[in-house]
């Protein structure tokens, strides 16, 4: 059973990604831990607009039939609490954080709230972008290590204590990416780049 | 048409005359194979009026253009004729590997017309090495299914593949099915009893090697490593019906408070009682390996053994029909009455539906057999027998609960439409399918417009399963999307990850040429008004475009969808609209010249 506040985080959490354009009106998906299960938002729900029905519950350690109704990514966030301290999980479409995984194997901020959370977010590439197989087994081996990841030419994977931590992550890397991006898109060098300073690209 | 042999395989029982027809190609286009073929020769050739268990029903088995080629679930097979437990015309489909066997012996389609010889019984054969005959099957007349199956085997070779009927047939029960290769069948509507009145025991296919080369073969090569890599990804297909089969919709079609339980007078259970009887027990317990049909990489077939007894399955609906509906959570008694249905050739949902039936009944005092008690499981087996063998109170149930009921001056405890069963989703939880429960033009069915996907599983979008607008055009369409499904032929499940927009191009690779999605909706369209002018032909109305008044007027007391009732007439009235009927249900003119399809005579 979904309790008011467990709903009024999901449904605070998925408006905010829709309206915040992260992801199409039914794509990304949000889950949490809960009492060795997972609550994750059904398939073919908007994320923007959630009911009490479109949060699923499923088997937190093996495949269920909560299959048939949760989202389709529902193994990759299995995988990520299986293997990672994660208590909540995002995907989201995040803009910025696609554009420049297309183009580049990590992010590296530039800006101070980035190299202050995430220094770099990795780009990870797997074999079929779209699909859940592959994603389940490689987005958890980098979340081990980081709070978010990006799966190049699809979106992001962040894992956060709660719904609102991971929230942050998606929200903050991709605030870190769109400045990257305009950044480069000057074409000027910078004035000075903390990135180098710290070895970020070692981080 | 490409893609087709173009030939049909006429077989007079009477006469033990055998003949090929041509295919008419415009007929083919019109209609594609599978289900619209044998609508529309079905309607040509049928009189008015006949007993469907009488000499003058047909029994019309069809290929379609996608049967037997590289397209995942290529193994569908159709069967058209009319039924003796609705009266309407009945379509069915199975899977496995008849169907293909059948086009690689050079046919499209079967005709079986008239019956054999009152004291004789027999088998068909159906060489691909030009050779058909019947044989004399009084020596297996009475074998339940997979000994018969086996014997023919031997006889026929194990190559061979057989579609045959048990005692239930034989006894002409009217809700028997036909069996395919011992636990697939042709389920509902009773076509089991119209084999048995023709006093045919098996259809035998074997030797069939005919290869259908597509002419656009790169295309479809390519469409084929999509449509595999979708079927893949998605976790419905990949996952939920692999690891679970259907019974993985036990504990999700509770959840919604949409699980009927004693003759749907419930529809919520709880977590611990429904747990006994989930995907996930079924597979704990007895699963010994998964099996799927012809082209098909889903694999839902469950192969069990519960260590007293071994067979196929319980399905979702079998398992909800003869367990929770009839009060039974005893997943070891569900699993041997599901065999058991096999063995006689019974249809599992109207099993359960007419046992649940007379337990209701029996509970309100109409009927006294304190046998028939809800959740008395002891006693599943030998009501089953006793239906297949038409013994005792089994020959009333045989008749199916709106014949049983009436018997009783009961009909409101009769949970069915146009005289067949509902299906395991109480429509008082979802408005779309209760619809689809009452126009279906052969009688509650949640396969001929599954809107259960849209309302429950979000496939391709989750709609609101409680709203009205807009249900009446998303039925028509999935209605229609339907029909081209079983026209092809492929397997609904294919539709959880591919798109109907794959449909269009796995036919037009075949064809050759360029088949739009709208061409395809309205062949749909023609097939479903066809089989519409038909039952209005056979005396079929508005009245029987209804539901049991238990939706209609008594709210769920419990679960997810307590409260709610069936807003059937709103509902109904947007549907004829939709369909272009008038307001009594009757095709208009102009629609009719729009499908080019005139009025049944």
């Amino acid at each position: 059973m979904i309790d008011a506040e467990t709903y009024k985080q999901f449904n605070i959490t998925g408006k905010i990604l829709t309206d915040h354009r992260y992801n199409t009106s039914h794509s990304g998906n949000i889950s949490m831990r809960s009492g060795g299960k997972i609550l994750i938002k059904r398939r073919g729900a908007m994320l923007g607009y959630l009911e009490l029905e479109d949060i699923i519950e499923t088997d937190l350690y093996k495949t269920d039939s909560g299959i048939m109704l949760s989202s389709t990514e529902t193994d990759v966030h299995r995988q990520i609490y299986l293997n990672t301290d994660a208590m909540a999980v995002i995907h989201a479409h995040n803009p910025f954080c696609v554009i420049l995984s297309l183009l580049e194997d990590a992010i590296t901020c530039l800006d101070a709230e980035g190299i202050y959370r995430y220094r770099k977010i990795p780009v990870i590439e797997v074999e079929n972008p779209a699909g859940p197989i592959d994603a389940a087994r490689e987005v958890p081996k980098v979340l081990k290590n980081y709070p978010i990841v990006v799966v190049r030419a699809h979106g992001v994977f962040a894992k956060g204590n709660t719904l609102y931590d991971a929230l942050q992550n998606v929200t903050g890397a991709e605030q870190s990416a769109m400045i990257r991006y305009y950044t480069m898109m000057t074409g000027k060098s910078l004035k000075r780049d903390y990135s180098k300073e710290k070895y970020f690209s070692e981080w | 048409m490409e893609g087709m042999n173009n030939q049909i395989l006429h077989i007079d029982l009477s006469t033990e005359r055998m003949m090929v027809d041509e295919i008419e190609s415009q007929t083919l286009l019109n209609y594609l194979g599978g289900r619209g073929l044998g609508v529309k020769l079905f309607t040509d050739l049928i009189p008015r009026g006949i007993d469907p268990l009488s000499k003058e029903n047909l029994l019309i088995f069809s290929v379609g253009p996608v049967t037997s080629s590289t397209v995942p679930t290529s193994g569908r097979f159709s069967l058209v004729t009319k039924s003796p437990l609705t009266n309407t015309i009945f379509h069915s489909n199975s899977g496995g590997y008849w169907g293909p066997y059948f086009k690689k012996c050079g046919y499209d389609c079967l005709i079986i017309s008239n019956k054999l010889q009152d004291e004789d019984r027999g088998y068909i054969v159906i060489d691909g090495n030009n050779k058909v005959e019947i044989k004399d099957a009084l020596e297996l007349w009475g074998l339940k299914t997979s000994n018969l199956v086996k014997k023919i085997k031997e006889i026929e070779g194990k190559n061979s593949q057989v579609l045959c009927i048990g005692p239930a047939g034989e006894n002409l029960v009217k809700f028997s099915s036909i069996i395919n290769q011992a636990h697939r069948a042709f389920g509902r509507g009773g076509v089991g009893a119209v084999m048995g009145s023709k006093n045919l025991k098996a259809i035998v296919v074997k030797n069939g090697n005919k290869k259908f080369p597509i002419k656009n073969k790169e295309y479809m090569r390519k469409l084929n490593v999509i449509a595999l890599d979708k079927i893949r990804v998605v976790p419905i297909t990949s996952q939920g019906l692999a690891m679970f089969g259907t019974a993985a919709l036990v504990k999700v079609i509770n959840l919604f408070g949409m699980f009927p339980v004693r003759n749907f007078q419930s529809a919520f259970t709880d977590t611990n009682l429904i747990d006994k009887v989930s995907g996930e027990k079924l597979r704990e317990m007895y699963l010994e390996n998964n099996e799927g049909c012809y082209n098909c990489i889903i694999k839902c077939g469950r192969m069990t053994n519960t260590g007293e007894m071994s067979g196929k399955g319980p399905e979702y609906e079998s398992l909800w029909a003869l367990g929770p509906l009839t009060g039974i959570f005893n997943l070891k008694e569900i699993t041997h009455a599901n065999y058991l249905c096999n063995e006689y050739g019974l249809d599992t949902i109207s099993t359960g539906g007419t046992i649940a039936c007379a337990m209701d009944l029996q509970k309100n005092n109409i009927l006294n057999d304190p046998n028939l008690k809800f959740g008395k499981e002891e006693i599943l087996c030998n009501i089953i027998e006793k239906i297949a063998s038409r013994n005792g109170i089994g020959d009333e149930l045989a008749e199916g609960s709106l014949r049983f009921s009436r018997s009783h001056d009961a009909l409101d405890y009769a949970m069915q439409v146009k005289g067949m069963e509902i299906p395991a989703y109480d429509p008082r939880g979802a408005f779309g399918h209760a619809l689809n429960y009452a126009v279906s033009s052969r009688g509650a069915c949640h396969l001929t417009g599954f809107l259960a996907a849209l309302e429950i599983l979000g496939v391709p979008k989750l709609v609101n399963r409680f709203s009205v607008n807009g249900k009446s055009d998303l039925l028509f369409l999935k209605q229609n999307q339907s029909a081209v499904e079983d026209s092809l032929i492929v397997c609904k499940f294919v539709g959880y990850a591919l798109g109907f927009e794959f449909q269009a191009r796995f036919l037009s690779s075949i064809l050759n040429r360029e088949i739009s999605i709208t061409n395809l909706i309205t062949i749909g369209e023609r097939i479903y008004n066809l089989e519409r002018l038909y039952n209005i032909r056979e005396g079929f109305s508005k009245k029987d475009d209804t539901l049991p008044s238990r939706f209609l007027e008594t709210p769920l007391m419990e679960g997810p969808s307590k409260g709610k009732v069936v807003p059937l007439k709103r509902l109904l009235q947007d549907y004829y609209s939709v369909r272009q009927w008038d307001e009594n249900g009757n095709p208009t003119e102009e629609l009719l010249e729009r499908l080019s399809i005139k009025r049944l005579v």
